[in-house]
């Protein structure tokens, strides 16, 4: 597999972030979404395709697990914590 | 409030329709009670005025179901640039509406995708990434969104 380009992991980056924000659960949500901005930064100065293909599709495998939590999250929801009874988020 | 909506009642009668109207309003006990009381007192309004007078304080009760005004070019900016001061990462001093998101401020691209990510929650819409990677300032973001909601002032 080619290594992707730049475009492709800031757009597999925006689309982590915009699943993490559909967590209904707010701790889940927060967490997802600190988890990817932090992996991503650790690994932002990688310079070698191997290892960038490598991360790039643990990324999307993450994405695909993200995206299946967000629908198990979805059917089993609980009470709003205290932080977002007055916020929409 | 109650000699509003009673208001709204007896017009409803009146003219005999906006019939799921008055059975709305008319679950509110308060108006029932005060229906016959300020019978008198009510003007001669057309109704579809009345429906969508603005200058109630209780909101209209039919939706409209139109666009919404046009915003203007200041308008844009100033929210664009709310959205940058907000910005965790922005120091609101350095910023100026021609500052290069990672030239002048230090940005780097993720940061800059939150920074599309945020823009495209403020205006609901959506920037393609093509589209996303060209807007290096501010001013940018400004001149993408006046295109985008064809605001031409």
């Amino acid at each position: 597999m080619a290594a992707p380009t730049s475009r492709n992991v800031l757009s597999l980056y925006k689309e982590m972030m915009r699943a993490s924000e559909k967590f209904s659960s707010y701790n889940y949500k927060s967490y997802a979404m600190r988890k990817v901005a932090h992996s991503f930064r650790q690994n932002k100065g990688e310079t070698e395709p191997n290892k960038i293909a490598q991360l790039y599709s643990d990324a999307v495998k993450n994405l695909e697990i993200i995206q299946r939590q967000v629908v198990i999250g979805g059917i089993y929801t609980s009470n709003k914590s205290v932080i977002e009874t007055n916020h929409k988020h | 409030m109650a000699s509003q909506l009673s208001r709204y009642v007896l017009r409803g009668v009146r003219f005999g329709q906006y019939s799921c109207l008055i059975r709305t309003v008319a679950s509110r006990p308060t108006v029932l009670s005060s229906l016959d009381t300020h019978s008198r007192s009510r003007r001669d309004v057309s109704p579809t005025s009345l429906l969508l007078r603005s200058d109630v304080s209780s909101p209209p009760l039919v939706a409209l179901y139109s666009s919404t005004p046009k915003l203007n070019r200041e308008q844009i900016q100033d929210r664009v640039m709310t959205v940058c001061k907000n910005f965790d990462k922005i120091k609101g001093d350095q910023l100026t509406k021609d500052s290069h998101f990672m030239n002048d401020l230090g940005l780097d691209s993720l940061d800059h995708v939150e920074v599309v990510m945020a823009i495209e929650d403020e205006f609901g819409c959506e920037i393609p990434d093509a589209d996303a990677e060209k807007l290096l300032k501010p001013s940018d973001i400004v001149q993408y969104i006046c295109e985008k909601e064809e605001v031409t002032a």
